[in-house]
């Protein structure tokens, strides 16, 4: 008997993705995102879940949909990874699929790079393909730095007041 | 039993490793004292007492080496005329530290250091020529044990004054014997679960024998003073398979009027004596020449509680969740009063309201105050590191500590002890001169090393100071200027104060030369960087060749905040109250640019200005504007914003932080609506602009806190302006 995977299934753009069921805490509708300066532009801010502050980040910007205004069917999936809880926002969320283990392939090599080494591999279900994701790789700190020039010149800057200095 | 002995074992030495790093630093203040009053035998007296309560300790959780040493220590200063040995305070400055080594070594489970350095030490003391001289109590002690030797075993001088004291607090002193069970395993866990057993009735005042002695697994005898009838405690002290038989015997019964200390000063102080207990109680009632404050502390303690911090920061937690729930009702309240403005309902409500946020007020200082203490515990270990270092480094140091008793949030004082230790190790070897530069400089020898606390506000103020050579500000434009953090001429115009923030560079520390040219260096940024996260503040003041204190401002807890807030691009934003001095309206053809800063003047001072949302419209200067004067370290900013909401408490919660890398925002909070407000983190905004210092005349730094949305869409609507905006801040 093969196992089989619980996948929340979501739409982003037009593809499904997925994440396992285990790391999902609720999907709620999107409330009023505080915007936080200096962050990355596909990290929309925080959220004020039940009293709790949650970050959020919206995947059609990280997977690079342009178009990403906030539309009533919207949703934050709340994901618990770690302890600590993140909300994604996708363009609708709707079903709870189960994947065959063995109806999952590996990614492609390119997926390797990127922004897109969050995916862990490919599920068919009934003809589609389910992009699933792995929490760990998503929410890594370092995927989420602002990696915008001015960080880099900033770090730039240090190394360079460390190298004079060590002079 | 639930447990089983080895728990009961595990869960005592952690309690051991708690409290011995106390008497470690008694030990270590004792020791300091010493020094300054070589052969005074009160303070040798306090060092024996440290020495024996921690050998006891050691040997009730069975660590064996500790307490032998322990033990050698107290045998060699109870001997006569050990305390005129100078060298008293050296051994015990080094038994200080191998003590504190070997729990170390027992805590982490590591190699014990070696010891027989100071075994030597200690018995070249035992060995020195001892002067008979007759004491009180020292006869006393020979006669006594002579008459009891039989039944038991002799009390210290130390405990005997226990006894006495806890006689006069209307105790009675009971002599408990408990034979062990010969088939008990773990005859020393078992004792020591007779002992807890006996110390929840009353204070366990003596224990004989030690545990490391062969007779410890045979039998273990008490002086317990307590309140509770001598058939209680025998019931108390039975445990099955541990302790078959135990006799109480009462040895001094309580004393209801305790007498006048004088009047028995001269007695021969009679504790063993377990039979008449009258008598003894007369002659015991605490020699003339007890230092009382040792059982004192003893009694304190009893009213102690030991908490986890973190059971504490739920309760806060939750305090904090309530005071959103109070805004929320607030909130809702005010809404009802306005749709039905004349129902009677409003007013009971309304004082319904007023009594919850006065209990919640008071609710709230009562848990913050809990996390509250006196700075007093970071403090204490600084005059021995200032003499290690003023040894090591060649200077003659006095450490002047005041303000011990200001109170703190303890996770403040945790964060500070670090940046506090290289301010105070700075001080002392850069900053005082060596003691032939002292006298040619005209100065005392000896110089002076300030540790000061106090409150200021909503703050907490932490002085270091010292009475050197002073930072020579010429000397630091210099060295900026060679590490290229800034040019000749800018440096020209930096004034002395903003030179010397210079030295908090993170470049700036590590070249040795510096720190021979500004006598400050290692660490500083570290201590910036520490400040920075806990939202303080640091600023130096320097004359040089008179001293250089280094003030640091603290929040005085963590958790809660009195804000002010405002809106900047449609967002609501928060900064502490403490830090605004005023609120000031002005237009923008007030902004005058200097230098490619934006500045204002207010009344004969030019201000910088921090703008924060989108950067100046080019119109006739007629748009308004709102300036919030603040004050970070020791200089003034105006932040530009758009609109003021008001002031408010704020609860604050923590961002994720691996999510957001920047560190402009401190925290976040709820409001009462569910809106959540970002808190500006000051300190990192004052220097995200002074670094990002523009480069081309006209350019401002603007849009600090712009996100990339604001950005683009301001890149949308002002095509001209996107290069300007687009890298900035």
């Amino acid at each position: 008997m093969s196992r089989e995977l619980h996948i929340v299934g979501f739409q982003v753009g037009r593809e499904t993705y997925g994440v396992p069921i285990t790391s999902l805490h609720e999907i709620v509708r999107v409330p009023e995102i505080t915007a936080v300066p200096d962050a990355p532009d596909y990290l929309e801010g925080v959220i004020n879940l039940r009293g709790k502050i949650v970050s959020v980040m919206d995947l059609r910007k990280r997977f690079g949909v342009k178009e990403a205004q906030i539309k009533k069917h919207n949703r934050i999936l709340v994901v618990e990874h770690a302890g600590r809880l993140a909300g994604l926002i996708v363009d609708s969320a709707s079903e709870v699929l189960k994947i065959p283990a063995d109806a999952v392939e590996p990614p492609p090599a390119v997926f390797q790079e990127g922004g897109l080494n969050c995916v862990t591999g490919l599920g068919k279900v009934s003809g589609r393909l389910v992009v699933l994701l792995e929490m760990s790789k998503l929410l890594a700190p370092g995927s989420l730095q602002a990696k915008n020039e001015n960080g880099e010149k900033k770090a730039a800057a240090k190394s360079e007041a460390r190298g004079a200095a060590a002079k | 039993m639930t447990n089983s002995p080895d728990e009961r074992g595990a869960e005592l030495r952690e309690l051991f490793f708690e409290t011995s790093q106390e008497l470690l630093q008694t030990l270590n203040d004792d020791a300091l004292r010493l020094e300054k009053k070589p052969g005074d035998e009160e303070i040798v007296r306090g060092i024996r007492r440290t020495a024996h309560t921690l050998k006891g300790d050691s040997a009730a959780c069975g660590l064996r080496e500790l307490s032998e040493l322990a033990h050698k220590f107290e045998d060699a200063l109870s001997l006569e005329g050990a305390a005129a040995q100078t060298a008293v305070s050296e051994i015990a400055f080094e038994a200080a530290d191998v003590f504190a080594e070997m729990i170390t070594a027992y805590r982490t489970g590591g190699k014990l250091p070696a010891t027989k350095a100071l075994s030597k030490k200690i018995q070249d003391l035992t060995a020195a020529p001892a002067v008979k001289k007759t004491r009180r109590g020292t006869k006393a002690d020979g006669t006594s044990s002579a008459r009891s030797s039989a039944k038991s075993a002799d009390w210290t001088e130390y405990e005997k004054l226990a006894m006495a004291k806890a006689q006069a607090e209307g105790l009675a002193v009971y002599h408990v014997v408990a034979k062990i069970d010969p088939h008990c395993a773990m005859p020393i866990a078992g004792r020591q679960l007779i002992q807890n057993a006996l110390a929840g009735l009353g204070q366990v005042l003596a224990l004989r024998p030690d545990a490391k002695s062969p007779a410890a697994a045979k039998q273990v005898e008490f002086v317990l003073a307590t309140g509770q009838a001598p058939e209680q405690i025998a019931a108390k002290g039975r445990i099955p398979t541990i302790a078959e038989e135990v006799t109480v015997e009462l040895m001094l019964e309580p004393n209801p009027a305790p007498k006048g200390a004088g009047e028995s000063g001269n007695a021969a102080s009679d504790g063993s004596n377990t039979s008449d207990g009258a008598s003894a109680a007369e002659t015991l009632t605490a020699p003339a020449s007890s230092p009382s404050a040792t059982p004192a502390t003893h009694v304190a303690q009893e009213n102690l509680l030991r908490v986890e911090a973190g059971r504490i920061d739920s309760v806060l937690n939750l305090v904090g969740e309530l005071i959103i729930g109070k805004s929320m009702l607030q909130q809702a309240l005010n809404e009802f009063g306005k749709r039905y403005p004349k129902d009677l309902l409003r007013g009971k409500f309304t004082d319904a309201m007023a009594f919850q946020a006065r209990v919640l007020n008071d609710l709230q200082r009562s848990v913050m105050k809990i996390r509250m203490v006196p700075v007093d515990q970071l403090f204490r270990r600084f005059p021995r590191m200032v003499r290690d270092v003023a040894r090591q480094c060649g200077r003659d140091v006095e450490l002047v500590v005041s303000g011990h008793d200001t109170d703190l949030d303890k996770g403040i004082l945790d964060a500070i002890a670090e940046p506090l230790t290289h301010l105070v190790r700075n001080a002392v070897s850069h900053g005082i001169e060596p003691p032939e530069e002292r006298r040619t400089a005209g100065k005392a020898t000896q110089g002076i090393v300030k540790l000061n606390a106090y409150h200021q506000g909503n703050q907490v103020v932490v002085e270091v100071s010292d009475d050197g050579r002073g930072i020579d500000a010429k000397k630091i434009r210099a060295k900026a200027i060679e590490l290229g953090l800034t040019t000749p001429e800018e440096a020209a115009r930096l004034s002395d104060t903003e030179t010397l923030d210079f030295i908090f560079r993170p470049g700036f520390s590590t070249a040795e030369q510096v720190t021979e040219v500004s006598g400050r260096g290692v660490g500083m940024d570290v201590v910036q960087s520490v400040l920075h996260r806990l939202k303080a503040t640091v600023s130096v003041e320097t004359r040089l060749g008179q001293g250089t204190t280094f003030r640091l401002k603290l929040p005085l807890t963590l958790a809660i905040i009195k804000a002010l807030l405002f809106w900047v691009e449609q967002r609501l934003y928060a900064i502490p109250l403490n830090a605004v001095l005023e609120i000031s309206r002005t237009f923008e053809g007030e902004v005058h640019q200097v230098d490619n800063y934006e500045v204002l003047q207010l009344r004969n001072q030019v201000l910088p200005l921090l703008r924060l949302g989108r950067p100046a419209v080019d119109g006739d200067g007629k748009a308004k504007l709102f300036v919030l004067v603040i004050l970070v370290g020791e200089r003034k900013y105006g932040l530009i914003v758009d609109a003021l909401e008001g002031e408010e408490e704020l609860v604050i919660k923590a961002l994720d932080d691996q999510t957001f890398s920047t560190d402009l925002v401190s925290g976040a909070s709820i409001l009462g609506d569910g809106r959540v407000v970002l808190i500006l983190n000051l300190p990192a905004v004052v220097e995200h602009v002074a670094k990002s210092r523009p480069e081309q005349a006209g350019q401002t730094s603007a849009g600090l806190l712009m996100t990339h949305t604001d950005r683009m869409r301001l890149a949308l609507t002002m095509s001209n302006m996107t290069t300007t905006t687009g890298g900035e801040a």
